[in-house]
């Protein structure tokens, strides 16, 4: 709030009583015209769809059909349903260990990245590219990498003798679930590590100098230069992370459909599969909203916990 | 490991310290490095290969012989670009990606300014709200959707695509140059309103030259999405020659059970050629603005 | 001998469609007397915009795009044709239904019109003109085609076939010259062929087309069905049960893998030779002539599925119909334009350029020489006459549609075959999902 007031002192130019100028002064005014273009795509192509969309998962809306409102049917369904559970299990399990692999592989990456080396931007850039083919095609790829009959990885590992039958990747429950994860890290990990590289190039040198001269080792520097003045970038890009990562669909969709025997199915993909596929609109989309809570706490989580701490180092914030 | 890399780097910067202990940056940056790089390119060495395979030696392959050509074609590519619509959806893509990129960028910068430097009332509430505007993934947004794109008589053209993308963008984008604006320091702005500058003129001549970093962040974050944005494209656009490279490649390569290996892998590898140049410049343009620039 | 004629054949044929893909003077020639006839007469300025799933093989799509040509040119009416892919129709289907607007006519999977018969054009005239023009429509084809009043809603216009494709040569080594036509023997063949190192194997990921039909396949064999004739759910019976304890010892003698498995796997592992059984459409077949893998065309071939304990075929064929909006503007161009479509004008080259992907829905069509000239595809023809839908007993509309879409059968297959679950449990479970859907 600190900064708040402070901010308020310096607007004391509003003096002049014509109406374009205090329009141009009050905060309010400015803030409201500042807020119109996202707020005017984000009403119409977002909210009001989204509103649709949970008024959707009261009724038993059926694809080309009008449906009634069943108030809250659908989810005295979906909590007796054991593939929704499912979903919801793998759905949590995906995210949490996906996104702690994609930070601390991306933050290393970075750090990796930010030394002073040969070919640096080159390396960059081609870091960069798992982020750029477009995942459905990537997810072909693996989809064949993870041949349960010709993967190239079963395939070395049983030249090098590691291994003497196949490994059924995406055949098994468990492996399944592991093989869709790393495709997802694989995915992931450029752009946490790119966004943490830029972060990471905001800090100044001076202060590791700083450290080292009162005599902290490596990792204490690490530990107390690096990760709180990185926490600002961390917060937003791990939130992104998570969400993106919650509400995955496409990967999913192109390498198992939720298969096998619905061990990787996300709360996205079977939410279309019900609601498309099937055509159960109403509870596909009760499926959907049901991610509301879940993402909702993830994002307060990450976001004021990540952010909290940011207070505590005496950052500028409220 | 970590540590060692980030204590390290200040002093790698001198020049000094990094000759002296090649051997430890071998182990603890060099193998760590190459392996990382590794597993994230073999995917494209797949991808690679896979497109200069004819499908007589992608099927007939077994065992390590399958991580090499014997003989090459370029069938696959000239399949894609001749005899399919390839290259009208890598110029739509490119179309739809670029505008709803700057749109979302416009708003952004708008939105966040308003929300971390005018501080209205209500600013923190909207600006968890716009973080809210995630909650639901299009999978499920896209028949609500698709009846208002309808409506707007935009089904079926580009500008359903470029105005519904922002929807997924504009969050975080907002959010990422949230960040960026909070860490410039307010006394910039607050000299330059003694000077009887305007907000505008704040904006576009103090913050965003000092943001340019988060901008470039956000647009390479915008642009990539809406590079690989799926169901939107699949569902608002049903002319061929309007389609998208990862819809267009998808509904023209696989014909049910049977997949185009060759195409859909050249799809992809030249898909991304011309983004990885692109992007191969702004990382350069991304890591040297960086240097320096929301310092004190 | 043989083989190469046929391969020139296939040559041949996509060849001269390429250069065909507007309607030959013959062709129009026949439209504008088909025209002329016809009792739908389409409106003054009608302009219809249709959707297809993406063709399977060129030389369909080709002749498809030939019989619209010659439609245009017969009557004036302009027809835009869009495709996608065959699992992106749907949504799109469903769009079109949900806001009353797109295109004209979709060609479409399953049975989706039965989901919204109310956004589908009566078009009882035309099906019944074309039945009682060409000796009538295979019961199967009334089934899909007729909303619940008997009304038709949609024009059955073709049922895909999926069937067992062999390795002549594994299959032999294993013991048999053929696949056997009863479910003990093609255990024992199964069980043979693992011995053998040369393991078969069905798709247990959820695959849409070749998961549903044979896990429908079984548990029909065995007497087993989702529900009864008054849609009561029954899938937990004694004969479900004897049919998952089928799927058990089949399943042991899957080729590794099969859990994952999508419409697309079998293909690419019985192209490489690592599945020497599976179950499929012509696909892999027309793939192996296509790309001049001589041995797996000429090693292969196509076969029923062996029959179960009931006695008779119990298969599932995918369905393809066409499905008239109400919403469009020019009912009688639509009208006309599916007549045209299923008039042996056209037809006959329709049937030809699908070499044996598609099969007809009308009885006329048994005598067609794309079912002889080349035996492998002789399988193929009969798939009308012995297709079950998916709803089989029961009525098919929302609840039927919702648990083939959530693979409520395929998971219980699954589910034993992976040794995840015991027969007894699996039946419990795939009834009570069902009965979610069938209380609706």
């Amino acid at each position: 709030m600190a900064t708040t007031t402070e901010a308020e002192q310096v607007t004391p130019v509003g003096e002049d009583s014509s109406w374009y100028e205090r329009l141009k002064h009050n905060r309010n005014w400015l803030g409201f015209l500042f807020m119109v273009p996202a707020a005017a795509i984000l009403l119409v192509f977002l909210a009001y769809p989204l509103g649709l969309g949970v008024w959707l998962g009261f009724t038993d809306v059926k694809v080309g059909r009008p449906g009634q409102f069943v108030g809250f049917d659908n989810y005295a369904w979906l909590l007796e349903d054991d593939v929704f559970w499912l979903s919801v299990f793998n759905t949590f399990l995906y995210t949490v260990v996906a996104s702690i692999f994609k930070f601390a592989i991306g933050l290393w990456l970075a750090v990796l990245l930010n030394r002073h080396m040969p070919f640096k931007s080159f390396l960059r850039a081609i870091v960069l590219l798992p982020f750029i083919v477009p995942t459905v095609l990537s997810a072909l790829a693996f989809w064949w990498i993870y041949d349960s009959q010709d993967s190239v990885i079963s395939w070395t590992l049983i030249e090098m003798g590691l291994i003497e039958r196949p490994i059924d990747f995406l055949g098994d429950p468990n492996n399944a679930r592991a093989s869709v994860i790393v495709a997802n890290i694989w995915r992931g990990i450029p752009f946490v590590a790119i966004t943490l590289l830029a972060g990471l190039q905001t800090i100044s040198p001076s202060l590791y100098e700083a450290a080292t001269i009162d005599g902290a080792n490596e990792w204490q520097r690490f530990w107390r230069i690096t990760l709180p003045l990185l926490t600002p970038i961390i917060a937003v890009v791990m939130t992104f992370s998570v969400l993106f990562t919650f509400t995955d669909f496409q990967l999913i969709w192109v390498m198992t459909r939720g298969g096998p025997i619905n061990a990787t199915h996300l709360m996205a993909t079977l939410s279309y599969q019900r609601a498309i596929i099937g055509g159960s609109l109403g509870e596909g989309a009760a499926i959907a909203t049901a991610m509301i809570p879940f993402l909702l706490a993830a994002i307060l989580f990450s976001y004021f916990g990540l952010q909290r701490r940011k207070w505590q180092q005496g950052g500028v914030d409220d | 490991m970590t540590e060692a890399s980030v204590g390290r780097k200040a002093a790698g910067r001198e020049g000094m310290a990094y000759l002296e202990s090649i051997p430890r940056n071998v182990v603890t940056v060099y193998i760590p490095l190459a392996i990382i790089v590794f597993v994230l390119l073999f995917p494209f060495y797949w991808m690679g290969i896979t497109t200069l395979k004819t499908n007589e030696e992608l099927y007939a392959y077994r065992g390590l012989k399958a991580l090499w050509v014997y003989e090459p074609t370029f069938e696959n590519i000239r399949h894609l670009l001749f005899e399919t619509d390839y290259p009208r959806w890598v110029w739509n893509t490119m179309f739809v990606t670029v505008t709803a990129t700057f749109l979302s960028l416009f708003c952004a910068v708008c939105a966040a300014y308003g929300i971390e430097r005018l501080r209205y009332k209500g600013a923190r509430t909207i600006g968890m709200l716009i973080f809210l505007a995630y909650l639901v993934p299009p999978s499920i947004l896209f028949i609500p959707l698709s009846i208002m794109v309808f409506k707007l008589g935009i089904f079926d053209s580009n500008w359903a695509l470029i105005l519904t993308y922002p929807t997924i963008l504009i969050p975080f984008c907002t959010w990422l140059l949230m960040g960026y604006f909070r860490s410039i320091p307010y006394e910039l702005e607050e000299c330059a309103l003694i000077d009887g500058a305007t907000r505008l003129q704040i904006l576009t001549k103090i913050i965003l030259p000092l943001s340019v970093p988060g901008l470039i962040s956000a647009g390479i974050f915008a642009f990539t999405l809406s590079w690989n944005e799926f169901i939107y494209a699949l569902t608002f656009i049903s002319s061929a020659e309007k389609k998208t490279v990862p819809v267009g490649a998808v509904t023209e390569l696989i014909t049910f059970d049977v997949y185009n290996w060759g195409g859909l892998m050249a799809g992809a590898l030249l898909g991304s050629l011309p983004v990885a140049i692109l992007y191969s410049f702004f990382v350069e343009h991304y890591v040297s603005s960086m240097t320096g620039a929301v310092k004190e | 001998m043989l083989k190469s004629t046929r391969r020139d054949f296939v040559k041949g044929a996509s060849s001269l469609a390429l250069g065909a893909a507007f309607a030959s003077p013959a062709l129009i020639e026949a439209a504008r007397a088909w025209a002329a006839e016809s009792p739908w007469k389409p409106e003054d300025g009608a302009k219809l915009r249709m959707l297809r799933w993406k063709r399977f093989v060129q030389s369909e799509g080709e002749a498809f795009q030939a019989s619209l040509d010659a439609f245009t040119k017969a009557t004036g009416v302009e027809i835009r044709l869009d495709s996608e892919g065959f699992e992106d129709l749907r949504p799109k289907a469903a769009v079109a239904a949900n806001i009353g607007s797109g295109p004209d006519v979709i060609w479409g999977i399953h049975a989706d019109a039965h989901l919204y018969p109310d956004a589908m054009l009566d078009i009882t005239d035309v099906c019944d003109h074309l039945g009682g023009k060409y000796g009538g429509w295979y019961p199967i084809a009334e089934h899909y085609g007729k909303g619940r009043d008997g009304k038709w809603i949609n024009l059955p216009i073709t049922i895909s076939g999926n069937l067992i494709n062999y390795r002549k040569s594994m299959v032999q080594k294993a013991g048999f010259d053929k696949i056997p036509d009863n479910t003990a023997d093609f255990l024992k063949l199964f069980q043979n062929l693992k011995k053998n190192g040369s393991p078969g194997g069905f798709a247990l990921g959820n695959a849409s087309g070749d998961g549903n039909c044979w896990t429908h396949w079984i548990l029909w064999s065995h007497g087993g069905r989702v529900v009864d004739e008054n849609d009561n759910v029954v899938v937990n019976s004694p004969e479900t049960v004897a049919g998952l304890e089928y799927v058990k010892e089949l399943g042991e003698n899957f080729v590794q893998g099969t859990a994952s498995w999508l419409d697309g796997h079998n293909n690419k592992a019985f192209l490489q030779g690592a599945c020497s059984v599976t179950n499929n459409g012509i696909s892999i077949y027309a793939a192996a002539v296509r790309e001049g893998m001589k041995d797996v065309a000429e090693d292969m071939d196509h076969a029923f599925y062996p029959v179960g304990p009931v006695g008779e075929p119990t298969e599932f064929h995918v369905a393809f119909p066409m499905m008239p909006y109400k919403h469009t503007k020019y009912p009688n161009a639509v009208k006309a334009l599916l007549a045209w479509l299923m008039e042996k004008e056209q037809y006959d080259a329709f049937l030809q350029g699908s070499v044996g992907y598609l099969s007809h829905s009308l009885k006329a069509f048994q005598e067609h020489p794309v079912w002889t000239e080349d035996p492998k595809r002789t399988v193929f023809r009969d798939v009308a006459q012995r297709s079950r839908s998916f709803a089989h007993a029961g009525t098919l509309g929302y609840a039927a549609s919702t648990v083939f879409a959530d693979f409520v059968v395929v998971n219980m297959v699954a589910e034993v075959a992976t040794g995840a679950r015991s027969p007894q449990d699996a039946a419990k479970r795939a009834q009570k999902r069902a009965e979610r859907y069938y209380k609706v």
